[in-house]
């Protein structure tokens, strides 16, 4: 079985499982087991579909005739590979994780839920997969309406329906911009599909503007400053394990989109391309922080934080993008290893970040940080995992994040070869913006981790939790079980990601790794070995215990008193540092940029509530619209209805059953063919 | 790439600096006090103070968990780390394989990580506010040491420190006005994180109750601090490796004994580290102390003189 059919095969799971939870939709015990178990299992038929893909390139999936507009194209070369297996391991992470959590929401309808989340990943895994332009928007929208729904479903809460709103609002534009770009490569080459688009000789005009449209439709989605605004909202209103497969792997199938189009399809060969995505890169990154820095609900910074890696990960391409386009392969490779390294570390670690949160939030019923503390007693599992993920975050040695910003300034470092001026001006001071961007992230972290799992507790609700179920440590667990392994295994992993680069970016000449080391290009100068520094850090502490020992302060023993020293008065848990007081200083220090914020959501937000307007205006004129158009209209449809109400039951789920009932025809007919 | 002869030369200076960090804050103690008109507690003060504090019994609050307890010897193993990687003894890094000057200012981040959670973990005020201070100056001072060492990674061509090192001292990067302004901005930099006046934050004992070590004591606190003055010399010695790699040894493969020559680099390195604690404890003595708000207005300049060297660098002096 080839990795297409695997992969088509776990989409059927997918399908399967979102039918199973409408259908036990009453049940709530089955209604809890079947979307998670189903989920799980059809990511991991999935993760094994990445590997396959992995050591053996499929052929491209082939599907004429059967539908208009064009073949249905799917195809895996090692960069949808690369989403294939991110997207899958979140999938399977999250849906472990969901069989506990979904309980949160026990008022609510779980079988939606179920259905709304295995659909989701499913289109995920159908974005970058598909290889037609046509298809690839159908899944797109797709998935879009899927993360609506998702983020509306505790729709009593209005917060939630106005995130819903703005992330519609926004999700549209974007994908307006995106249908615009391919609509102009369907014009000048008279097909859908993306081969085709790739081998056509296009001009100037249509790359630049293909360019920006795409860069900026999927900018939308990946969460780029000016059009970040829709996340902190709807990733806090959206269940934990949706949100993490959110801020992970849909924000990684926008990079994606970039990539495809702005980097394989239409291919970087003016400097101002690169500069671009440099300079959004750079700015997401340090607004991204400081927003983070002054939030104090946990979802909330989690998101803000994602827009900081994306900046992160733009920094990557940036690079990539001038060194394809100045002809300097070391630059693109490092670029573009830095990009994609830093896509796979940011979805493990914010995926179990946010679970974590999910965690807290389950037992908690807050997202306020200030409502928190010392959990790390009560649920010291989720404190270890979620410790692990901070870490991470704060690109701590040896774990994954910091592997991925070593190659980020590898690839910054790049430009001492480099003749243009402008990348020789621009590169560095990018660099110093990552450094002070790293800087601001830990404090962003140790607020975190901080305030919510140590110090004193700051709540009823917080003294009184436990540690969560087993599904949830397990699916948190295995993320940090990843973050971990992707630091440790980086010569492995980037010699995956190097070969990625050579087929898709068709960048070649350079080795970046071997057996314990990554470098940059060759061995000679510079290194890094993970493994080794975990192994001295490891045997260095032996050196403080044979200090103690030496000095026999083993003897001394240790006395647990019960408050910390409070100046001789009696010690209260308001006096500790609370998330609220932690950031007053970054707050003073950089206070004109956090004026920038005000500044930039306005117009959007003025925006989102014109078009609210005139909505409203469109209601109020439609009864005096009724008499003159309305009615013949409502006549004439009546009468058609009533024709084609033979298939309407009228009932959400039979109209699933449709939709899945297609899906299986067409499997079917697929593997006749293949 | 590893050779055995590196190997010893790494472990012998995280070995002696780990005995003669101690002596360094000493020297600086007893300087203080002279310049005070004191006559001070003497130099051996810190190995007397750390030999008590270990035999004495710990006291931790409740709330303490993971992160306070190991704190102090994750402090100690990344710092000894750094000072493997290093060039101190010769011009090349003894643990070059290990990783680059990215990797040391990121153990030196795991070391400010463990320390301010510690403190937040504590539920002390004191070590609350003492975490953030010690965060929010990582802040100011992060972007001007990377910006600096990223144009001497760029003078050189490589980010491992031996290459830069051993560039320096050979003449092949000769003193270019860049090098100089880095070299300023470095010294300012890790002048403040060394934790001195007027930026004191890690010794403000009469402010701040010493600031995230508030609720250490026993074996934890001697460690903390020893910790404390094993970073402080790295400090140092990272400055002298980049910019002053003057005495070290430019090839351990020539014919020169392998045994005395490191002595004898080892020598000069300590009359090196003891000029700089010199002049640190001069310009230390001379300062009041600055508002800490106020701490952001003098960073700038020193991220401007970073900047200034970067474009000298551009324009090639």
């Amino acid at each position: 079985m080839d990795a297409i059919q695997l992969l088509l095969l776990s989409l059927l799971f997918f399908g399967i499982g979102a039918l199973l939870s409408l259908l036990f939709n009453g049940n709530s015990r089955y209604t809890r087991l079947i979307p998670g178990m189903m989920g799980t299992i059809a990511s991991g038929i999935g993760l094994g579909s990445a590997f396959l893909s992995a050591f053996s390139t499929p052929s491209p999936l082939d599907l004429p005739a059967a539908l208009p507009f064009g073949h249905f194209t799917m195809q895996m070369d090692f960069l949808s590979t690369l989403l294939v297996g991110m997207i899958s391991f979140l999938g399977l992470a999250a849906n472990l994780y969901s069989i506990s959590y979904i309980e949160h929401f026990s008022d609510r309808n779980l079988g939606v839920l179920g259905f709304l989340t295995n659909l989701f990943i499913a289109m995920m895994l159908l974005v970058v997969t598909v290889a037609n332009a046509f298809y690839f928007l159908v899944f797109w929208e797709l998935m879009t309406l899927t993360t609506y729904f998702l983020i509306t479903f505790k729709n009593k809460r209005t917060e939630a329906n106005r995130a819903g709103y703005v992330y519609m609002l926004m999700a549209h534009a974007g994908g307006a911009l995106i249908m615009l770009s391919f609509f102009i490569l369907f014009i000048t080459t008279g097909s859908f599909e993306f081969v085709d688009f790739r081998n056509a000789q296009l001009n100037s005009i249509v790359k630049n503007s293909v360019f920006l449209l795409a860069f900026f439709g999927f900018g939308a989605k990946a969460g780029i400053v000016p059009l970040h605004i829709w996340m902190p909202s709807s990733y806090s209103e959206a269940p934990s394990h949706v949100t993490a497969l959110m801020a992970s792997v849909m924000k990684k199938t926008a990079i994606y989109g970039i990539l495809r189009i702005c980097v394989d399809i239409i291919g970087p060969s003016v400097l101002w391309w690169g500069l671009l995505v440099l300079f959004f890169g750079a700015l997401s990154a340090i607004i991204g922080v400081l927003f983070a820095m002054a939030d104090q609900d946990i979802k909330r910074i989690l998101a803000y934080s994602s827009v900081e890696n994306v900046g992160i990960i733009l920094l990557g391409i940036g690079i990539g993008m001038l060194g394809l386009a100045s002809r300097q392969p070391l630059m693109a490779l490092l670029g573009f290893i830095a990009a994609l390294y830093h896509s796979l570390n940011h979805s493990l670690y914010k995926g179990l970040l946010f679970l974590g949160a999910g965690s807290v939030d389950y037992r908690l019923r807050t997202r306020n940080l200030n409502e928190m503390g010392g959990l790390a007693k009560m649920m010291p599992w989720t404190a270890w995992t979620f410790m692990v993920g901070a870490l991470a975050l704060s690109a701590i040695p040896p774990l994954n994040g910091f592997v991925s910003e070593w190659f980020t300034y590898q690839a910054f470092l790049t430009v001492f070869n480099s003749q243009v001026f402008t990348i020789r001006v621009v590169l560095p001071l990018c660099a110093a913006l990552l450094a002070l961007t790293g800087a601001l992230a830990i404090m962003v972290a140790v607020k975190v981790y901080g305030s919510t799992f140590t110090g004193p507790t700051r709540s009823e609700n917080a003294s009184q939790a436990s540690e969560v179920p087993g599904s949830m440590i397990s699916g948190m667990f295995l993320l940090a079980l990843g973050c971990v392994g992707l630091g440790l295994g980086a010569p492995f992993i980037v010699s995956f990601l190097s070969q990625v680069v050579f087929t898709v970016f068709h960048v070649t000449g350079f080795t970046v790794s071997g057996s314990v080391w990554v470098y940059p290009g060759d061995s000679v100068n510079n290194m890094l070995s993970t493994p080794f520094v975990a192994i001295l850090l490891m045997s260095l502490l032996v050196v403080p215990l044979i200090l103690v020992a030496v000095y026999g302060g083993n003897k001394a023993g240790r006395r647990v008193v019960k408050d910390p020293w409070a100046c001789g008065y009696g010690y209260s848990s308001k006096m500790s540092i609370s998330a609220g007081n932690f950031d007053h200083s970054v707050a003073t220090t950089f206070k004109g940029i956090y004026l920038l914020r005000s500044m930039i959501q306005r117009p959007f937000l003025s925006i989102a509530n014109w078009s609210r307007r005139v909505r409203d205006q469109i209601t109020r004129m439609e009864p005096v619209l009724e008499g003159i158009l309305k009615k013949p209209i409502t006549k004439a449809i009546d009468f058609l209805g009533q024709k084609i109400q033979l298939f309407q039951m009228g009932d959400v789920r039979v109209y699933c059953l449709y939709i899945i009932l297609t899906l299986a025809i067409l499997l079917v007919v697929v593997f006749q063919i293949g | 790439m590893i050779s055995v002869k590196l190997i010893i030369i790494g472990l012998i200076q995280a070995l002696v600096v780990l005995l003669v960090a101690p002596l360094f804050s000493g020297f600086s103690r007893q300087m203080r006090a002279k310049m005070h008109n004191r006559r001070g507690p003497g130099v051996m003060q810190n190995y007397r103070d750390l030999a008590k504090l270990m035999k004495r019994q710990e006291v931790v609050p409740e709330q303490a968990g993971w992160f306070f307890h190991n704190a102090p010897y994750i402090t100690m193993a990344s710092t000894l780390l750094v000072l493997m990687i290093i060039p101190i003894i010769t011009t090349q890094s003894p643990f070059g394989w290990v990783g680059d000057l990215i990797l040391v200012v990121y153990l030196y981040t795991l070391t400010r990580f463990v320390i301010s959670i510690s403190g937040l973990e504590s539920g002390s005020t004191f070590s609350g506010i003492g975490s953030r201070r010690e965060l929010l100056v990582s802040v100011l001072i992060e972007p001007v040491i990377l910006l600096v060492l990223f144009v001497m990674a760029l003078l050189a061509g490589s980010t491992n420190l031996g290459v830069i090192s051993t560039k320096i001292a050979t003449g092949q990067i000769p003193y270019y006005t860049s090098v100089l302004l880095g070299m300023l901005a470095f010294a300012f930099a890790s002048y403040v994180e060394m934790g001195k006046l007027p930026f004191d934050l890690g010794e403000a004992e009469q402010e701040l109750q010493e600031g995230p070590l508030t609720e250490y004591s026993g074996r934890a606190l001697a460690l903390m601090k020893w910790g404390i003055y094993v970073k402080q010399v790295s400090l140092v010695a990272l400055f002298f490796a980049v910019f002053l790699p003057f005495g070290s040894m430019t090839s351990i493969l020539t014919g020169v004994p392998f045994l005395s020559s490191i002595i004898f680099s080892i020598v000069i390195f300590l009359l090196k580290v003891l000029l700089a604690y010199f002049v640190v404890a001069l310009l230390e003595n001379a300062m009041a102390r600055l508002r800490f708000i106020k701490t952001s207005v003098i960073t700038w300049a020193a991220f401007g003189a970073a900047i200034l060297s970067f474009v000298f660098y551009l324009a090639n002096v």
